[in-house]
């Protein structure tokens, strides 16, 4: 066990004084880089509190479409992907469609909430 | 950030444009315009006279697209009427500028799409924008690319070639993109009748490569990604989301309406493509928008150039998968405002 701040917290940190503060001292022309290593703590400390469950969702849905189970969630991925692009889904091309909103809606929660 | 002014370069280019000119402007000091990723570009000062310099990083592999091409390319536009920096010189990899590369007008205005969106002196320009936009792509599209040399031909079918050219892009990367991989099966299953015409295509028409000033659109910049094909693509490109910077009910780079675009493309001769074709042209532009982003933040994590700025748009393929998956054809989810803002907006 670590002391707190939990590392969600530390990130949390860290956005803010870049977003606040840290912005302010760098030339106008190369604020941009600060706002996107601030965004990039708030995205990483949204995955930390998400935790493994989406990860462990995309697996279970990636290997109901592939019909190949797998245990990791990246050979999964690399299963369904060939699938689809052999046209083995042609048939429910529309299924996997809708399960696939799914597990982009579970990235975009992370990265970049409020997109839909 | 301005080097001394009589290193090589700065002569080589002093040279370039009395050449060009015919009379010599002086000392020239250059400065780095910076955002290139795969270019250099640097902004020439003489007195009160600007210039811009684009070459390639000297010492790098050969690029997309030559320089050399650009440059005949962007010659050809001005002839056509699109509004572009005049082209000056081209000199090649052996010249004055130490590498392939060409020199050109400075032409004042921002290229940065959110100053274009949000600034108050450009609101005149933004009502102005759409129909600007729909001229200058029938004055590019009116190009028969076969007639400048060098600019690639598609072997096939436009469409198909895209679905190729990404699904090969993709190989390259080898992360799996399985969101990728669905839309573009139905694209590939789902192609739009064959073009009546291929054109030259700009290949990335968007607010970041357009240059906007109090007018409007002043010019057309950064044609590297140009090549031959079905006009559509640049227009759905144009209306794809990531491109609206959060004005997402302006489906035209968040300035304003398709139909006022395509009145003008009409009047300024272009042929109004049906809807369909032009969402199919804007779910490939989510296509290949995704598959950029993935290969952005694979140059980072294979050091090829390492950067948080690269690395950090892995976190955004979601956002063209998402719009992507919006365009096609609903199986459950509710349509929602944004990426295609209805059902009329979905292919079928």
């Amino acid at each position: 066990m670590q002391d707190r701040p939990t590392a969600a917290e530390l990130l949390d940190a860290m956005a803010g004084e870049l977003y606040a503060e840290v912005r302010e001292w760098v030339p106008h022309e190369r604020r941009f880089r600060v706002l996107v290593l601030a965004n990039l703590c708030a995205v990483i400390a949204r995955e930390l509190r998400a935790g493994d469950e989406a990860s462990g969702r995309d697996l279970e849905l990636f290997s109901a479409l592939s019909g190949s189970p797998a245990d990791d969630v990246r050979e999964a991925a690399t299963a369904l992907a060939a699938s689809i692009r052999h046209g083995d889904l042609d048939a429910r091309l529309s299924e996997a469609i809708s399960g696939l909103r799914e597990h982009v809606t579970r990235k975009l929660d992370v990265a970049r909430p409020g997109y839909r | 950030m301005t080097q001394p002014t009589e290193d090589a370069l700065a002569v080589g280019i002093r040279e370039l444009i009395a050449q060009a000119e015919g009379s010599d402007p002086g000392a020239v000091a250059l400065s780095t315009i910076p955002g290139g990723a795969s270019r250099e570009t640097f902004l020439a000062e003489a007195g009160d006279r600007r210039w811009v310099v684009r070459r390639d990083p000297p010492g790098a592999p050969d690029s997309f697209a030559p320089l050399e091409i650009e440059f005949r390319v962007v010659q050809a536009a001005a002839a056509a009427g699109v509004p572009v920096p005049r082209p000056l010189a081209f000199e090649s990899a052996d010249g004055r500028l130490e590498s392939a590369g060409f020199v050109m007008d400075h032409v004042a205005g921002t290229s940065v799409a959110p100053r274009v969106l949000r600034r108050d002196d450009l609101a005149a320009a933004r009502r102005a924008l759409p129909a600007q936009l729909g001229e200058a792509l029938a004055r590019i599209h009116s190009i028969d690319a076969r007639e400048i040399q060098g600019v690639a031909a598609t072997d096939s079918d436009p469409p198909l070639a895209a679905c190729e050219l990404w699904e090969t892009t993709l190989d390259e990367i080898g992360e799996p993109l399985p969101a990728v991989e669905a839309g573009l099966r139905w694209l590939r299953l789902h192609p739009p009748p064959p073009a009546t015409r291929e054109c030259l295509v700009h290949g990335d028409f968007r607010l970041g490569n357009l240059i906007v000033a109090e007018s409007g659109l002043a010019a057309v910049i950064d044609w590297e990604l140009c090549h031959s094909g079905d006009p559509a693509e640049d227009i759905g490109w144009l209306c794809v989301r990531s491109w609206r910077f959060g004005n997402d009910d302006r489906e035209v780079a968040g300035v304003g309406s398709l139909a006022d675009l395509l009145d003008a493309y009409e009047k300024a001769g272009g042929e109004r493509p049906s809807p369909e074709r032009i969402r199919w042209w804007e779910a490939m532009g989510n296509v290949k928008w995704a598959v950029i982003c993935a290969r952005q933040a694979h140059d980072h994590l294979t050091g090829v150039r390492p950067s948080a700025e690269l690395a950090s748009l892995g976190r955004r393929i979601c956002e063209p998968e998402w719009d992507l998956l919006e365009l096609l054809p609903a199986a459950s989810s509710a349509s929602r405002p944004g990426a295609a803002g209805s059902e009329e907006g979905r292919l079928s």
